[in-house]
């Protein structure tokens, strides 16, 4: 099925009858509007794209909608007739289906049984397994998701998962299907393969609602757009009539700028080297398998890849905050295998990592100490075993100003802030000490667009100034816009480096990992 | 000149109101739980046919009254000060430390034997003994830590087990090898000289081991927010990834919070001997270890909460033999009243139910990052 053909669907869907309208929807947390006065309306056989930053409120209008909260204000209607939805059980009885963004399948457990887990089909008092498959058969060939009932769910790749997950909602007769940041954990390729299923699905008479905060996926998928922008419905378009600049600014409120502005920057020495690393992850695993990499001065290596393969143990690796089974780690030319996370913290290693809740930040402790979470061992802030709290204080609220965080406030606790500001503490404190090699691993996983747009110019401006910078991220639109070489990790090895100017299928096939032997060198 | 006396200034006082008001909130639930415990107790002795208001009368005179009630809710309170802190340091650094009570023992052993060998020294060897004990405590509360450390051994399990080791190992000890000639089993009578001088001023038998435990009060407020090893035990409780992505030594410091732990409640047992019994009689007195938990909770892990928690520890305990003594009130409703209060601070979620979620919102975030 081609885009114009969809687009032709997209008049009729909107003629089409309403099947479900959220009208005035209000929820309040404390004394954040979560949702103010909020109304969506859905068609039958049509993608309503739901766009908004995170923290926007998409998921908070999902989440009524699928009975986990209660709204404050406001009423739900399905086919014309007002709903109350107590919980999610309510939801799947009325048809609504709901494809989390982290995916609840249980791993040993086949599809055909994950799929009617909760409403198997019975003989007598016994499962009946045949019937299971049978009926997992019948709605694959149905809806062209293929997939085998017989095979284990952890042996399947995220993208076959998710599609056990959609099925699930279809063997529970869903008449309207939410998917919830659905391609985050995808492949170029099962994007689009995802994108082809949601069609025929829609073309079946199904309703989609798409949530995502990215705003060229929508325009391939949706037929309608609505967004929404701190608790608030801006404004709903037609696909049809919108472009991606449109959409960045109804959801952020001003213009942004989509493609960021890199200077010519002559790469000098290499400044961070891994030589032959290996690494296992917690649970004993070989996850980094011989990766060999270096970062010069003055450029931005990016590592693209699909989440868990291995990203975060090579970025810890090189970080010295895990240990690498053998092979050799090197700060400017000096072997640093053997020194931990502190002492390549002085020796000017910066390193942002993927989870700012977990790792990033003490969520707990002030702003200011977070700011001095590695130095705090160091003088001014610092000396015979005391620390000086004044002095973290007035550093942190120097930090916290000129890197833009709100509030930027010392004392205040970092679980207090947005996401985007928590990240931004992050990076104030790694490129406040000046460090020579900046590790950055999704440096703008989960945060606003203004955040990102910030974290992309600082992480440009350190290139500018002949930083070494190794960029791992998942968004492979990041990795394309900032780095100067781009390299893909797949199952802890790299499979391939190619230019900034691949293309996605030649990304998306290295991601997959094929076209492993045959490097693409540029 | 102006600019930089007024910078300072505008940082300072939201600073100074956050404090306030973490404080007050701080101080809010437990005093709630405290009233509605009273309420309680209050309906059980009406139910019973007593007045709520001649008991509770009792019970603070007991408690407060006079000097000499003072001085007993103070004596009572004292150990208590010391075992709380045990737990809180722990707690700090995400551990539960259950073996106060065996750290307790040991180092009320350890005062025992010190304070007779090195009784002649006077008040040095009053000094030397109570070292001793912070030292054999150190070393004692060290084990779980290991155990935690480097072999991934519970330290609850551990430092529960390591209790029934400790006061065993002290009562053989003062059984056995330190047994003195006296009627009541126990070790030897410590010089006077070398015990813990009484505070005077008609506070009765209260002595100046409260001064060690508000001094040691102090220097855990300091090390836990004024040290780099405080920062790090802070940063390892609170977020032992954060902590350990920031390059800290994780089990460094789970091993050096549970032995500060246990040299603070091996002072207590310390400060028993030296300043109360002057020696170590068997049995000895118990649940003070256990009791440490209570006052650590109630004091919401902080120094100056396990002081107040102690004192209302004690307070209770001395009043309510003045309440028994002047009501038909038994002994035992202080107990119950502790145990409400702490059932309360615990039930965060109940307590919300009965006052409702303004009081909870101000108690605030430490709730939450408390237990």
């Amino acid at each position: 099925m081609t885009e114009r053909e969809t687009g032709g669907e997209t008049a009729g869907a909107t003629e089409s009858p309403v099947v479900l309208e959220m009208r005035g929807v209000t929820k309040t947390f404390g004394a954040t509007r979560a949702n103010d006065e909020v109304s969506i309306t859905l068609h039958r056989g049509e993608i309503l794209g739901l766009l908004g930053e995170n923290g926007a409120g998409k998921s908070t209008l999902m989440k009524i909608l699928y009975g986990l909260y209660r709204p404050d204000a406001g009423s739900i209607f399905m086919d014309g007739e007002e709903v109350e939805i107590h919980d999610p059980k309510d939801a799947v009885e009325r048809g609504i289906g709901m494809v989390h963004q982290h995916f609840t399948l249980i791993p040993p457990l086949t599809v055909a049984e994950n799929i009617v887990l909760g409403a198997e089909p019975r003989r007598g008092a016994a499962l009946d397994l045949e019937g299971a498959i049978k009926a997992t058969e019948e709605l694959s060939e149905r809806y062209g998701l293929r997939v085998d009932p017989r095979s284990r769910v952890a042996d399947l790749s995220v993208g076959v998962q998710q599609r056990v997950e959609i099925l699930k909602t279809l063997y529970r007769e869903a008449r309207i299907l939410i998917l919830d940041e659905p391609t985050s954990v995808l492949t170029p390729q099962e994007t689009e393969d995802l994108f082809s299923v949601l069609k025929e699905l829609v073309a079946d008479g199904l309703s989609i609602i798409f949530i995502t905060h990215k705003l060229g996926e929508l325009l391939g998928v949706s037929d309608r757009i609505t967004i929404i922008r701190d608790g608030r419905v801006v404004d709903t378009v037609k696909t049809a009539e919108t472009n991606e600049r449109e959409l960045a600014r109804l959801m952020v409120g001003r213009d942004v700028l989509l493609r960021v502005e890199k200077k010519d920057v002559e790469p000098g020495e290499p400044r961070l080297a891994g030589e032959e690393l290996v690494v296992r992850s917690n649970t004993g695993a070989v996850v980094v398998d011989g990766v060999s990499l270096e970062v010069r001065a003055g450029e931005i290596l990016g590592v693209a890849g699909v989440d868990g393969n291995g990203q975060t143990e090579l970025a810890e690796a090189l970080a010295g905050v895990r240990r690498a089974e053998s092979g050799h780690v090197y700060l400017d030319g000096e072997d640093v295998t053997a020194s931990g996370a502190d002492a390549r913290q002085e020796r000017g290693l910066a390193y942002v990592p993927e989870d700012r809740g977990k790792k990033g930040l003490v969520l707990d402790f002030h702003l200011y100490e977070n700011n001095t979470l590695k130095t705090y061992d160091e003088p001014p802030f610092s000396k015979w075993g005391w620390i000086f709290p004044k002095i973290m204080r007035r550093r942190a609220a120097e930090a916290l100003r000129a890197y833009d965080v709100r509030p930027p406030d010392p004392d205040a606790r970092a679980r207090s802030l947005s996401g985007g500001n928590q990240q931004k503490a992050i990076v104030a404190r790694e490129l406040s000490g000046d460090p020579g090699v900046i590790i950055a691993s999704q440096p703008t996983r989960g945060v606003d667009v203004g955040a990102i747009e910030f974290i992309h110019s600082q992480l440009l401006e350190q290139r500018s100034e002949g930083k070494a910078i190794l960029l791992i991220s998942l968004e492979l639109e990041e990795v394309r816009s900032l780095s100067d070489r781009i390299v893909v990790l797949y199952a802890g090895k790299l499979v391939g480096e190619v230019t900034p100017d691949a293309t996605d299928e030649e990304l998306g096939l290295l991601m997959a990992g094929q076209g492993s032997e045959q490097e693409t060198t540029a | 000149m102006s600019e930089e006396r007024r910078e300072p200034e505008g940082t300072r006082s939201p600073a100074f109101r956050r404090f306030v008001g973490d404080t007050v909130g701080a101080l809010a639930f437990p005093l709630i739980a405290i009233v509605i415990s009273f309420l309680i107790g209050a309906v059980i002795m009406l139910a019973t046919g007593n007045n709520p208001l001649t008991a509770f009368g009792a019970l603070f005179r007991g408690a407060f009254g006079d000097p000499l009630a003072i001085g007993r809710t103070l004596l009572t309170a004292t150990p208590l000060i010391f075992t709380g802190l045990a737990v809180a340091v722990a707690f700090r650094a995400g551990l539960f430390n259950i073996g106060g009570e065996g750290q307790f023992f040991i180092g009320a052993i350890t005062a025992a034997w010190l304070g007779v060998s090195l009784g002649s020294l006077g008040p040095l060897g009053m000094a030397l003994a109570l070292l001793g004990c912070a030292l054999t405590g150190f070393l004692w509360g060290a084990i779980p830590g290991f155990l935690k450390a480097y072999f991934g051994a519970h330290e609850v399990i551990t430092t529960i087990m390591l209790n029934f080791v400790a006061t065993y190992l002290a009562t053989y000890l003062a059984l056995n090898p330190l047994r003195s000639e006296g009627l009541v089993p126990g070790t030897a009578t410590i010089d006077l000289g070398a015990r813990i001088p009484f505070i005077g001023l008609g506070l009765g038998r209260a002595n100046y081991g409260l001064l060690l435990a508000l001094v040691a009060a102090v220097v855990v407020y300091l090390l836990l927010w004024r040290t780099r090893r405080g920062f790090e035990i802070r940063a390892v409780g609170l977020s032992p990834g954060a902590a350990n992505y920031a390059g800290m030594r994780i089990g460094l410091n789970t091993v050096l919070a549970l032995a500060i732990g246990g040299s603070l409640a091996a002072l207590g047992g310390g400060e028993e001997v030296l300043g109360v019994y002057g020696k170590m009689s068997i049995p000895f007195v118990y649940n003070i270890g256990f009791n440490g938990i209570g006052v650590a909770l109630l004091g919401r892990n902080h120094p100056v909460g396990v002081v107040l928690g102690a004192i209302l520890f004690g307070g209770l305990a001395s009043g309510a033999q003045e309440m028994q003594f002047s009501t038909d009130v038994p002994l035992q409703l202080a107990d119950v009243l502790l145990a409400v209060i702490l059932l309360l601070v615990t039930a965060t979620k109940l307590v919300e139910l009965i006052v409702g979620k303004r009081a909870r919102a101000l108690a605030g975030t430490r709730l939450e990052g408390g237990l």
